[in-house]
Formats: structure tokens, C-alpha cells, sequence
């Protein structure tokens, strides 16, 4: 979920395709409208319903798009993910986890 | 009208400190009142309790030691006072570095006729939270009224890349060898924003380490060798100290030179001559070992970015030590680049941060806000930008007689450009663009109208914005976490987070706070370092909460939220809330580096000698070549830090916190050798993680995560190939991350969770409770609640003990 919400290019409000410059001058906006309490920065669009914008979201979101890996994943999740998430949190899966036996040890969860 | 404004920065270094001021277009260093550009940082306090700074005081490092002080920035964060015995006067070294900064503060007055309320400071990258916040402190005392602190490798790229020609774009290396700590930093420009792309260092090795080495072989050769291990030497090494710096300071030049003291040094009792001759071969010979350490860490650096040799631009050289023509010959030739020419490596790291400042917008004079009249206008904008087209946002507050703004306008002082009319919204708002000229002060009159055409005053009537190479936030230098009963780490804040950062985790109390129990005290441990375990990170902080303040007894498992607080300059807030009791926590006890104690130096390095002799013993019975080699480097950094042991124990407190920074490292160190060690077992491990995640995503996952899994076992595939451990270990946990979601979604995992759980029933804390939530789960499988379910077993896994070894090592936490 956290890409879904909280996806860089979702905070920021611009397309994936955004150059470099285009995002440090979309963030810089942002911060100045929500230090001096524009309405239309506080909250931005995201495909489970408009969350709350906050200043930390924006610096955070801005970083992450600097560092080309994790600009990567931003990417990926910004062209994939609505819809195939969207799905899969509706409904909950019926197949029955056919994985092999130990598989679940070896994953690492409890114990 | 407007004055142009004036940034500070200041570079308060281990030996020597520095301050710049920028107007926006030129950087200028500040000469103190001897006409130089840098001042020493040494104090001095004499019979009267008058105290000298800088070159004056250096004067009687050698006759008057005892009222002298020098290199106190190595001490900053810790608890350790410093004696004056003639004045008896005893300072802690944040307030002898305000001494420094007030020296600097006064030298800026002079020279522009300026009281300077606000500045940037730089500080090394790696300096822990409590030297950070030992640093503010300083600047409080010396009379700031807000500083950031910026970090020095940053300061030094900004100072460098501002004066870059053309757009300067590519990757280089900031090598910052101080008088105490040397910084390796990897940067990029591109699109003139500055990146840290990573940071390295040693926070203890500097041109000291240089100066002792070269006095240490100036010892060895005389009538009485002296010991750094007795305190009755202390006095003729340094003397043979003082000789030895300047001996390697004649030696960037010439070939030989004569080391004579003017007056017998005495040792026990008896008067040993000095008269020694030191040649060039023999000073490159001893500090050798030195750079290359420094080397090493830049080679480690680049690997961990993925750079090989050869694929930098360049590399910027910073700090006195550099000058020696050795450094230069060994970074270009073992770096294969060339060395940036031009800068000047005692000042660059001041000009930095004076850049920075602006950056910040942190203009020198605080006070300086022309009260024009007009009608108010909060504005927001960059006071550095590197995009030539950057926004200005703003608002109208307050009423004027003038009637209401509609319009604003904003035209460039140079008459050049003026921006479209911007329309104001009902509540006052306004936003528009400004076009900015390359490399210049741009000065903007703001025009404003009203629906009539009419011209109304504002206040402020103009801004200024600087075009040039500009730096994000600042980032975050080691990673911040809370140490965990199991002796795991929940890492709040990442390395290279932006700051200022706030995250807020919810813990479980692992014992009882009973009411009023001086006795009983829930710990949190707030540590940082890149390991996941406790022990291998460093204590900064604990907040205790007490049996005597809570207002009810807090029962085990109760929630903890904790907030984790830092600001752009890096210092720390920690709060914690008790939802059960309403009360919050803020009181972060002790931020100081751990004390060094020379006995328990001697007990840790006893104890890190035994694992690497066990160690080693393993790596030879499996021929693990690369192992051995990383012991030996290990062998040698604990003969290293044996030295400084000894002189421990000869009382030399600086000489103790870099002995026990050197065995944290080795131990962490240890810890990866030890990984490697267990390969083979590591290997299959990742294979079975990558079939088990494979099948459930594939089964589970949605359609990112299956694309994002792809990415990881790619990764896998070559950390196996480069037996990289440490990054397969990392891609591992990722993958299971990934899988466990996947997982989780669905109801045959928390199943499965509570049939693991009741199991463990009878090691449970509250049995009783544990019967019940066990019957909850029962019942909750047979109705098929799922929600339910997962509540049962969250609690019952708070019910289970943790391990009480585990405890110890993440520092005796009380949270979970």
C-alpha cells in the first residue's frame, strides 16, 4: 500500500515522465503553498480517495525522486500499480498457498 | 530598499577554524585581527581567568600546556571537562569551541562592521547526534541565535562546484583529511542540483595521526625513549610533537630537515639532547600507512556505489595535511584522476557553508527586516535556486487603507524581465515565476494593483534570489533507529533521509512500569549505525520513563508511541506516548558519546582477540582467502588501537574515544568476516528464499510486487556472484518483506501465525490471558474472522518473553 499512497510522483502531483528540474520546482512550490496554507496543496489525488499533504511528504517524496534507484521503483509503481493493487485488496485471495513444505521457515517468519 | 544580504559560514576545525562571508555573488574568507585566515583552535586561560584564542594562545601550547587547549573538538559530546589548574576554571569543550566562535563572531564585526546573530557551521559527516547537539550548544554560548550546522564534505563540494566552469556535471570525490578526522565524500552534479551520492570516513584519523607517528620514530631515536603510557613523558612529546609538525611542514618543500630543541628535554630526571635529522624519504615512509588507510576508504566508498577506479571526474583536496605532496601523488595515482587545482584546502569548507547559508536563507543579521510600509506580503521563495525559472509563492495578510491587491507583478531590477500578471485569490494568494539571469543576484521589485489599475505599496517591496549550484536537504548521516528487546534495531530513519525528518512507531512494553517504583524504569534506547543488530550500533540517547512519574502503573505489552525528531541541522527529540495513561515522555537523557574507560578498553580488546583467533583458526580449516585478508587488516587496526590504548591509560581521554571508536568498528567488521565465514550456509539459504518468494508472490502478490521481486532476485543473483554477503543478506530480507505481504493477505498465514503462537503458550508472561486469546482464536478460525484473528495473535506474541542475552545487547530496551 505504501507505494499506492504514497507514491513520490502522487505527493508531488506530476507525471512520471517529470525531468529533474520539473520536480525540484514542483516541491519548491509545493512547500511555499503549504507554508503559507494554500487549501489546494494540502491534499492530492491518489487512487484510494485524496489524502493529506504535509511538508515532510513533499521533502521526503523529493529525495526519494533524487536517487535514481529509488526513482526507479516510484516509477514502476506510479505505471503499474493502481489497478492490479486495487484488485488484489478487494478481494481476498481463495487459491490455497501450494508452496512447498518448510517454504514458510525458510522465509523467515516466526519463529 | 533593501541591503544585500550577508551569509555566514563558519568552519570551527579540530586544529584550525575558519569563517567566509557570501553576498549572493562573491564568497570572501574573514581575516582575523592577525591578518590571517585561519585561527588556531586553541584556548587559553591564564592565573586571571583571562582567556586568549587562536595564534596568541598557541603561543604557550608548549611552555604552559596545562592552561592550554587545543584539539577539544575531539572531545565535543562527551562529558569530560577540561582543567585550567592556574585560574582553577574547568570548561566543558562545547564551551571552550564558544570561545572559538566567539573570536570568530568578533573578527566579523571588525572587519565588516556587523554583528552576525546567525551562521552556518559546518561539522564532519560522521559526527554522532551528541557532538552534533555539543556543537549547537557552542554556538548558543558564543551568542548565535540560530545556526544549522551543515556537513563538511558537503560544505567543501558546494564551494568547489559553485566555482565549477560550464555546468560541472559528473561525479567526484571530496577528500577531507583534517587535523582529527578525515571524510571521503561521493558526489554528483547534474542539472545544477548537488547530490550526496555517499559518504565514508574515519572520525578519528587526521594530521595528528601524521605529527605522532612522526614524533613516535623521533622518540624511538633517542637516549631515553619516552612512553605515552607514562604521564611523567607527556611533556617532552609534546615538545618533540611541536618539533615534529614543523619538521613535516618544512618537508612539503625541501628534502631534509634538522629537528633541534633549544632546551635538554627531561625524562626521568635525566636530560636527553635532541638533535635529529629527519629526511623526506623517512616522513613519506611513516605517514604512508596513513594515507593509504584514508585510500582504503575511498576504494570502499566507490565499490559500495558500484564506481570503479578511473570513473571519477575528479577528486577536491581539503585541510591542512593535504598540502603534503605524498597525499597528492598517492589519491591521484591509487584514485586514477586528477586532483581539482585552485581551491584553497585550509577555507574552502568555510566558503561552503557561508554559500549554504544562503541556500538556507539564513541571512547574518536576524534582525535586518526592512519595515516598509505597505500593505504585508508573506512570501515564499528559493534564496539559491539552480532552476533559472523557480516559483514565487505568496500571500497578502493584514488590511490596508489602499484597497485590495488583484494583481502582482514582479520585475527584475536590471529592467531585463518582468513576469505576466498573477492573479490574487480571495483569501490573499498568489502564485507565479520568475525568470532568473546564470550565475547571478537576481533583485525582483514586487508591483502590486488593484482591480482599478491602481499601484499599491507592499512590504516588503523586494526579494533577492541567487542562481547557482544548490543542495537539497540536508541528509541524514547514519542511520536511526530504536534498539529493541531482542536486540534487533526498528530503524526510524534511514541514512540519507532528508532532514528535517519525524517518524512516530508503535512499540509494546516488555515489563511492567509499576507506580511509583524508583526501581522500575522502561528504557528506550535511541542508536545509531548501519547494523541491524544493537550492540554493533552506538548509543546517542535513552528516554527512561520511571515508576516515580507515571501517574498509573503501565502493565507489560501496553502500546508505546514513539516519535523520533530531527531538524535540519541534526539535532535530536524524542517523545514517547503512553496512550494507556495519557502521559508523553520527551526527556532524552545523556546524549553523550560513551565514556572511554582504559579498563574496559582493555577487557574489549582482550575479548575482540579471542574471536579473531577463532575466527581465523575457522577461515584457514576452509581456505577462505578473502577472509584471512580482511583478518589481517582487522590484526593491524587492534595493534593500532592498542597504541592508543596504552596511551589511555598515560591519560589521554581523545587518544581512549578513538580506541573505542576503532573496536565498535572492528567488532561490526568482525561481524561481516563472520558472515562470510558462513557462505556456503548463506547460499542455500537465498536459493530456498528465492523459491519460497517466488511461489507466494507468484501466487499472492500483486502485479508490482511481482515486477519489484524480479529486480530483487536479480540482485541476488549478483551479490551470489560478487559473495557479497552483506548485500545478499540485505536482497534476502527484501525478498522476504516482499513475500510476507504477499502472504499475510492471506487468512491461512495469521492461521497458521496463531497455531506458531499457541504453541508457545506456557512460556507466556500472563497464562491465564494467554488461555483466553488462545480460545479467541479458536473460535475466531472456526468463524472464519480473520480481522479478528490478527488481533489475537499481535497479542499473544506480546505475551511471549524475549531473550534476556538478546536484551542486554540492545542495551537493556523495554520495548518492542
Amino acid at each position: 500500500m505504501i507505494h499506492i499512497v504514497d507514491n513520490p510522483f502522487l505527493v508531488l502531483g506530476i507525471s512520471p515522465d517529470a525531468t529533474r528540474i520539473e520536480i525540484e520546482r514542483e516541491a519548491q512550490k509545493l512547500l511555499g503553498m503549504l507554508e503559507l496554507g494554500f487549501e489546494a496543496a494540502k491534499t492530492y489525488a491518489t487512487p484510494l480517495g485524496p489524502r493529506t499533504r504535509s511538508s515532510e511528504a513533499v521533502r521526503a517524496a523529493v529525495a526519494a525522486l533524487r536517487d535514481p534507484y529509488q526513482r526507479l521503483v516510484a516509477e514502476l509503481w506510479a505505471r503499474h500499480a493502481p489497478a492490479a493493487t486495487l484488485a488484489a485488496s478487494h478481494a481476498e485471495p481463495v487459491d490455497e498457498l501450494t508452496a512447498t513444505p518448510g517454504t514458510r521457515r525458510a522465509l523467515g517468519w516466526r519463529p | 530598499m533593501a541591503e544585500t544580504p550577508l551569509y555566514v559560514g563558519i568552519d570551527l576545525g579540530t586544529t584550525n577554524s575558519a569563517a567566509a562571508v557570501f553576498d549572493g555573488e562573491r564568497v570572501s574568507v574573514v581575516r582575523n585581527a592577525q591578518g590571517a585566515t585561519v585561527t588556531p583552535s586553541v584556548v587559553r586561560i591564564d592565573k586571571q581567568g583571562r582567556i586568549t584564542v587562536g595564534t596568541r594562545a598557541r603561543r604557550f601550547i608548549e611552555q604552559d600546556p596545562a592552561n592550554t587547549a587545543a584539539e577539544f573538538k575531539r572531545l565535543m559530546g562527551t562529558e569530560r571537562a577540561i582543567e585550567f589548574p592556574a585560574s582553577g576554571a574547568k570548561k566543558k569543550p562545547e564551551e571552550l569551541s564558544a570561545e572559538v566562535l566567539k573570536a570568530l563572531r568578533q573578527d566579523i564585526a571588525d572587519q565588516l562592521g556587523v554583528e552576525i546573530e546567525r551562521a552556518v557551521i559546518s561539522v564532519p559527516a560522521l559526527f554522532e547526534l551528541p557532538q552534533s547537539a555539543a556543537t549547537s550548544e557552542a554556538a548558543r554560548l558564543a551568542g548565535f541565535q540560530r545556526v544549522e550546522l551543515l556537513q563538511e564534505p558537503i560544505a567543501s563540494a558546494l564551494a568547489a562546484g559553485w566555482r565549477a566552469d560550464g555546468d560541472g556535471a559528473g561525479t567526484w570525490l571530496v577528500f577531507d583529511l583534517g587535523g582529527g578526522t578525515f571524510d571521503a565524500s561521493l558526489l554528483e552534479t547534474r542539472d545544477g542540483l548537488l547530490r550526496v551520492v555517499g559518504h565514508d570516513g574515519d572520525n578519528f584519523l587526521g594530521g595528528r595521526d601524521f605529527d605522532w607517528a612522526i614524533t613516535e620514530h623521533l622518540a624511538s631515536q633517542l637516549a631515553v625513549v619516552p612512553s605515552r603510557k607514562n604521564p611523567d613523558h607527556a611533556s617532552a612529546l609534546r615538545a618533540l610533537r611541536l618539533a615534529a609538525e614543523d619538521a613535516k611542514i618544512e618537508l612539503s618543500r625541501g628534502d631534509r630537515a634538522q629537528v633541534t630543541l633549544a632546551q635538554p628535554l627531561v625524562i626521568d630526571g635525566q636530560d636527553v639532547e635532541v638533535d635529529l635529522e629527519l629526511t623526506r624519504a623517512t616522513v613519506e615512509r611513516l605517514c604512508t600507512p596513513l594515507v593509504d588507510r584514508a585510500i582504503e576508504v575511498c576504494v570502499r566508498l566507490l565499490q559500495s556505489t558500484g564506481l570503479g577506479p578511473g570513473k571519477l571526474a575528479r577528486v577536491v583536496l581539503v585541510g591542512g595535511p593535504t598540502v603534503m605532496p605524498i597525499v597528492r601523488q598517492r589519491v591521484a595515482a591509487r584514485l586514477e584522476t586528477t586532483i581539482a587545482e585552485g581551491h584553497d584546502p585550509m577555507t574552502l569548507v568555510a566558503q561552503g557553508a557561508a554559500i549554504y547559508a544562503a541556500t538556507a536563507g539564513l541571512d547574518g543579521r536576524a534582525a535586518h527586516q526592512s519595515q516598509t510600509p505597505g500593505r504585508q506580503v508573506w512570501l515564499q521563495y528559493p534564496a539559491v535556486s539552480s532552476d533559472l525559472t523557480p516559483h514565487v509563492v505568496g500571500k497578502f495578510v493584514g488590511q490596508s487603507d489602499e484597497g485590495a491587491p488583484a494583481k502582482v507583478k514582479l520585475v527584475r531590477s536590471d529592467g531585463g524581465w518582468s513576469s505576466p500578471e498573477a492573479t490574487v485569490a480571495p483569501d490573499g494568494t498568489f502564485l507565479t515565476t520568475v525568470t532568473l539571469l546564470a550565475r547571478r543576484a537576481c533583485t525582483f521589485e514586487i508591483e502590486a494593483y488593484t482591480t482599478t489599475g491602481d499601484r499599491v505599496p507592499v512590504s516588503p517591496s523586494q526579494i533577492t534570489i541567487v542562481q547557482g549550484l544548490t543542495i537539497g536537504d540536508p541528509p541524514l548521516s547514519r542511520t536511526l533507529g530504536v534498539a529493541l528487546a531482542n536486540g534487533h534495531v526498528q530503524v526510524y530513519l534511514e541514512r540519507g533521509a532528508p532532514l528535517p525528518a519525524r517518524r512516530t512507531f508503535t512499540h509494546h512494553t516488555v515489563e511492567t512500569i509499576a507506580r511509583g517504583s524508583s526501581e522500575s524504569v522502561l528504557r528506550i534506547p535511541i542508536v545509531q549505525g548501519e547494523m541491524s543488530q544493537a550492540h554493533l550500533c552506538r548509543l546517542v540517547g535513552t528516554l527512561d520513563i520511571g515508576g516515580d512519574v507515571v501517574k498509573d502503573t503501565v502493565p507489560t505489552g501496553s502500546p508505546v508511541e514513539v516519535t523520533i525528531e530531527l531538524d535540519r541541522g541534526g539535532r535530536l527529540a524524542a517523545r514517547a506516548l503512553v496512550p494507556i495513561i495519557g502521559q508523553v515522555f520527551e526527556h532524552v537523557a545523556h546524549l553523550l558519546v560513551p565514556d572511554a574507560a582504559p579498563e574496559a578498553l582493555d577487557s574489549a580488546i582482550r575479548d575482540l582477540r579471542r574471536q579473531l583467533m577463532d575466527l581465523r583458526t575457522d577461515a584457514f580449516r576452509h581456505g577462505l582467502t578473502q577472509v584471512i585478508e580482511k583478518l589481517d587488516r582487522l590484526e593491524a587496526r587492534l595493534s593500532e588501537a592498542e597504541r592508543d590504548i596504552d596511551a589511555a591509560h598515560g591519560g589521554d581521554a581523545d587518544a581512549a574515544q578513538r580506541a573505542r571508536r576503532a573496536l565498535l568498528d572492528v567488532d561490526a567488521t568482525m561481524a561481516d568476516a563472520d558472515l562470510a565465514r558462513k557462505w556456503p550456509e548463506l547460499e542455500a539459504a537465498s536459493r530456498q528464499t528465492a523459491i519460497g518468494a517466488s511461489s507466494t508472490v507468484g501466487l499472492h502478490g500483486t502485479e508490482a510486487e511481482r515486477a519489484l521481486l524480479q529486480e530483487v532476485l536479480a540482485a541476488m543473483d549478483q551479490a551470489r556472484r560478487d559473495k557479497d554477503a552483506p548485500e545478499l543478506e540485505r536482497q534476502m530480507r527484501l525478498a522476504q518483506r516482499l513475500s510476507s505481504a504477499a502472504f499475510n493477505r492471506t487468512t491461512e498465514a495469521w492461521e497458521w501465525y496463531f497455531e506458531d503462537a499457541a504453541s508457545e503458550m506456557s512460556r507466556a508472561r500472563d497464562l491465564p490471558r494467554a488461555q483466553r486469546l488462545v480460545n479467541d482464536g479458536k473460535a475466531a478460525i472456526d468463524r472464519g474472522d480473520t480481522e479478528e484473528l490478527r488481533r489475537v495473535v499481535k497479542a499473544l506474541w506480546n505475551l511471549l518473553p524475549e531473550d534476556s542475552e538478546a536484551r542486554k545487547r540492545g542495551f537493556d530496551s523495554g520495548v518492542r
